[in-house]
């Protein structure tokens, strides 16, 4: 599925991410490569851009870079199924 | 310090800090260096360049604060000035800042600062909060991984600097060593970054410039600025063999890019070194920021609490700086009668008093909302809140081709373009930021409103006063928002910046950092717009006085003469007519100024929408400032210089038969339009950076004014008369 379809607080999984060019390095650099575990935290009041935790910090990105990334769902919150990797360790587990 | 280089007293040390946004670089900075802080600009682009000299243990440390990124890629300026600096520059020590407190993220940047092996230094920041948050990290181990040592920090209290500046003396005179890191990627990457420097040695040129590995490492990530800089090279072309086939071999096994896969690595590495020698607390604690953000950017709240800010801001800005700004005016009024009084009546008194005194009130009267706007500015940018209004705006703005981040210079256009201006900097994109610096002057200004006021007081009736004055500040913001998504498609065709962007924890700003921003962008403002609009006023001032027409002077001392000897009159009636009299000599002086010929020269551009050059004279002294528009229409019919909604000026603008409510509109929505005040062009100029976009905005303005109030003027002529 991909990003955008994700609700807030489920927690999901990169698997692809489609994105070529500026955009790619540019989430790359932020942390968004395949195999990296999130959270979707909430949308905008208007919906768009959408916020995410990962590796410990919080990123806002637009609708139309989150819809380049495809990703697996892999839980909600609150049902104690690990984020992996020491970022979400912050926040304890 | 002398430069004496016999006496060696002092050693140099060359330090750069690199760190990401967000991570107290800049307060470490600044506690580093205290008060020897230098601030400029680097070359072509308005990305503020911070520095400062120190003197350590007998050297002198010079200490330069690198823009703050998230990586070496060379998208964005920061990054190109930060690698530029570093690998041209060649500084002896890079003291790389971590925020303790979010490592793995933070690590990023420090993995690419390891590819480039140079000397350096980690200051883990905020360790105040580290060890708050009972976060465990063993240094010993973690050194060794990243090949450096590592000091704990905290700027606030400005722990741990001693020993950083310790181990950067140490690490620059090889007294202290490290292992090399242990950064490496998975057997293909190594393997093709092999290959890569087997090619690259064969270029002495190449080997003396750069690290062969980085070189490798650059060329396979596909990083424009090493592909240009080895695209000169006879050895290109094998290079260029070489990463066609090491592409479509990772497309095949990978299905995904080399540079995908280093930065895969990068982070794995990270991971697997934090998994190491990091341990988090067990406990699930939520956070202040979780508390903060779930109450002023959610889903209900959020713009309400935005829209209030923004308002706050501008009272804050605008209201509470009328008060100082009252003062400077007040001060070089005061300041222009008591010179007046002693040098007497004369060109001298002319150009001291109206030209210089006035030109230097009129830059500094700008300076309390500078002040006020960047200390509000710079609060939100310090507590973390900037970002969630970006976050929260930009969807509306992203509709026309801006950015969240617009919005605040939008805004702050109400008030006055100068600061707004200025605010552009946080748009880190160009044409993003000349985009909305491009629109801001349609928003109209506080100095306009004078200019509205007459007009609408001397042809509208007072109830429709309010509405006609909403009607135009918002054909302002539509002008802008057409404008805005216009420039985009056209000028910018495809430059879209990518919204990536973090949202940092809430923090507290100190109040010492927020001040030293505030005073940076006031000190800038008089640096850069002072000298230039004192001068250009000084020549606004010219075009009005000169040349002075003896003719004009003669006949209006000798009607003066006449009154003064006149039996009848007394002494009150006598006073008044002289004032009759020196306001008629003043206008057909300024008829007869150079201001006066550009105005009836310009007569036949602007007649077409209205104006004769009565208004033309106006409207060429209005750029000096909008403000001047009213004295200046007071002065050509004879009233002296006017305040806004004088009774007098009403009632000669509604007597005069060339005037209808059709030149009033066209009038206004002319001086909504056209180029702003003289010092806000100036600021423009600074802070677009080149002479091509100051032009396109002057002839933009002018023209949209132009097309607009034609098409306002003939439509109302149409429908009203």
């Amino acid at each position: 599925m991909k990003m955008t379809e994700l609700k807030a607080g489920d927690k999901a999984e990169i698997v692809f991410i489609k994105a070529r060019g500026e955009v790619a390095i540019r989430l790359v650099n932020m942390g968004l490569v395949k195999g990296t575990r999130f959270k979707l935290i909430r949308k905008a009041p208007l919906g768009d851009p959408i916020e995410i935790m990962l590796r410990g910090f919080l990123l806002s990105l637009r609708l139309s870079e989150a819809e380049s990334i495809s990703v697996e769902k892999i839980g909600h919150v609150g049902d104690g199924k690990p984020m992996g990797g020491g970022g979400f360790k912050r926040r304890g587990r | 310090m002398t430069r004496n280089k016999n006496i060696k007293e002092f050693k140099e040390i060359s330090v750069a800090l690199a760190g990401n946004p967000n991570s107290g670089k800049t307060s470490l900075f600044n506690g580093l260096v205290g008060r020897h802080l230098k601030v400029g600009n680097w070359a072509g682009v308005t990305i503020e360049k911070y520095e400062g000299l120190i003197k350590y243990e007998g050297y002198k440390i010079k200490i330069v604060d690198l823009p703050g990124t998230y990586s070496l890629t060379a998208y964005s300026p920061e990054e190109v000035i930060t690698r530029n600096y570093i690998i041209e520059e060649k500084p002896d020590v890079i003291v790389n800042v971590l925020d303790g407190t979010n490592l793995e993220r933070n690590l990023y940047l420090t993995t690419q600062l390891m590819e480039l092996e140079v000397n350096s230094v980690i200051a883990l920041n905020m360790y105040d909060e580290v060890k708050k948050q009972k976060i465990e990290i063993d240094f010993k181990q973690l050194e060794k991984l990243l090949g450096s040592h590592i000091i704990p920090t905290n700027s606030i209290k400005k722990e741990g600097f001693n020993s950083l500046l310790h181990h950067i003396v140490r690490v620059h005179s090889g007294a202290l060593t490290v292992p090399k890191n242990k950064l490496s990627f998975r057997e293909e990457v190594e393997k093709n970054i092999e290959r890569l420097i087997a090619i690259i040695k064969g270029d002495q040129i190449l080997v003396n410039k750069y690290q062969s590995r980085w070189l490798a490492i650059k060329l396979l990530e596909n990083d424009q600025i090493t592909y240009s800089a080895a695209k000169e090279r006879a050895i290109w072309l094998n290079i260029k063999r070489e990463l066609l086939d090491v592409i479509g071999k990772y497309d095949e096994i990978f299905e995904s890019s080399p540079a995908m896969i280093i930065a895969e690595d990068r982070y794995a590495f990270i991971r697997g070194a934090i998994k190491e020698t990091v341990q988090y607390p067990k406990e699930i604690k939520k956070t202040l920021t979780d508390y903060i953000d779930s109450i002023l950017i959610n889903r209900i709240l959020g713009l309400p609490i935005f829209l209030g800010l923004m308002w706050l801001i501008f009272q804050f800005t605008f209201k509470l700086g009328e008060v100082p700004m009252a003062w400077i005016e007040n001060f070089f009024n005061f300041l222009g009668k008591g010179v007046s009084n002693i040098i007497g009546p004369g060109l001298l008194q002319s150009v001291i008093v109206d030209g210089i005194i006035a030109g230097v009130g009129g830059v500094l009267v700008f300076l309390p909302s500078i002040l006020l706007l960047f200390l509000a500015l710079s609060f939100l940018e310090g507590t973390g809140y900037m970002a969630r209004a970006a976050f929260v705006a930009d969807k509306i703005l992203h509709k026309v081709g801006l950015h969240g981040k617009s919005f605040i210079p939008m805004i702050t256009g109400f008030g006055c373009s100068v600061p707004a201006f200025m605010s552009c900097r946080t748009l880190k994109n160009k044409a993003d930021r000349i985009t909305t610096m491009m629109i801001i002057p349609f928003m109209s200004c506080g100095a306009k409103l004078p200019v509205y006021i007459l007009l609408i007081g001397a042809f509208f009736p007072v109830a429709y006063a309010g509405n006609i004055l909403f009607a135009v500040y918002l054909f302002g913001i539509i002008v802008a928002i057409l404008s805005a998504k216009l420039i985009k498609t056209t000028v910018f065709k495809g430059e879209s910046e990518p919204f990536v962007m973090e949202l940092p924890p809430y923090r507290m700003p100190t109040l010492k950092a927020v001040l030293i921003q505030m005073w940076i962008k006031a000190y800038m403002y008089i640096k850069k717009a002072g000298t230039i609009v004192l001068l250009a006023a000084v020549v606004i001032w010219a075009a009005g006085n000169f040349p002075v027409s003896r003719e004009i002077n003669k006949t209006y001392a000798e009607k003066t003469y006449k009154i003064e000897y006149d039996q009848k009159l007394d002494n009150k009636q006598k006073e008044n007519q002289f004032k009759e009299i020196e306001n008629i000599r003043l206008s057909k002086q300024l008829e007869y100024s150079y201001a006066g010929r550009i105005g009836k020269f310009i007569e036949p551009v602007i007649r077409p929408i209205g104006f004769d050059w009565r208004i033309g004279i106006s409207l060429v002294a209005g750029l000096a400032a909008k403000e001047i528009v009213v004295a200046t229409m007071g002065t050509i019919y004879s009233l002296g210089a006017e305040n806004e909604g004088s009774a007098d000026l009403v009632n000669k603008l509604r007597n005069d038969e060339k005037y209808s409510i059709a030149t009033a509109l066209s009038l206004m929505i002319f001086v909504l339009l056209y180029v702003p005040c003289l010092a806000a062009t100036v600021v423009f100029h600074k802070e677009a950076g080149a002479w091509k976009w100051t032009w396109i905005y002057i002839g933009y303005s002018m023209t949209v004014a132009w097309v607009l109030s034609f098409a306002v003027y003939h439509i109302a002529k149409l429908f009203l008369v």
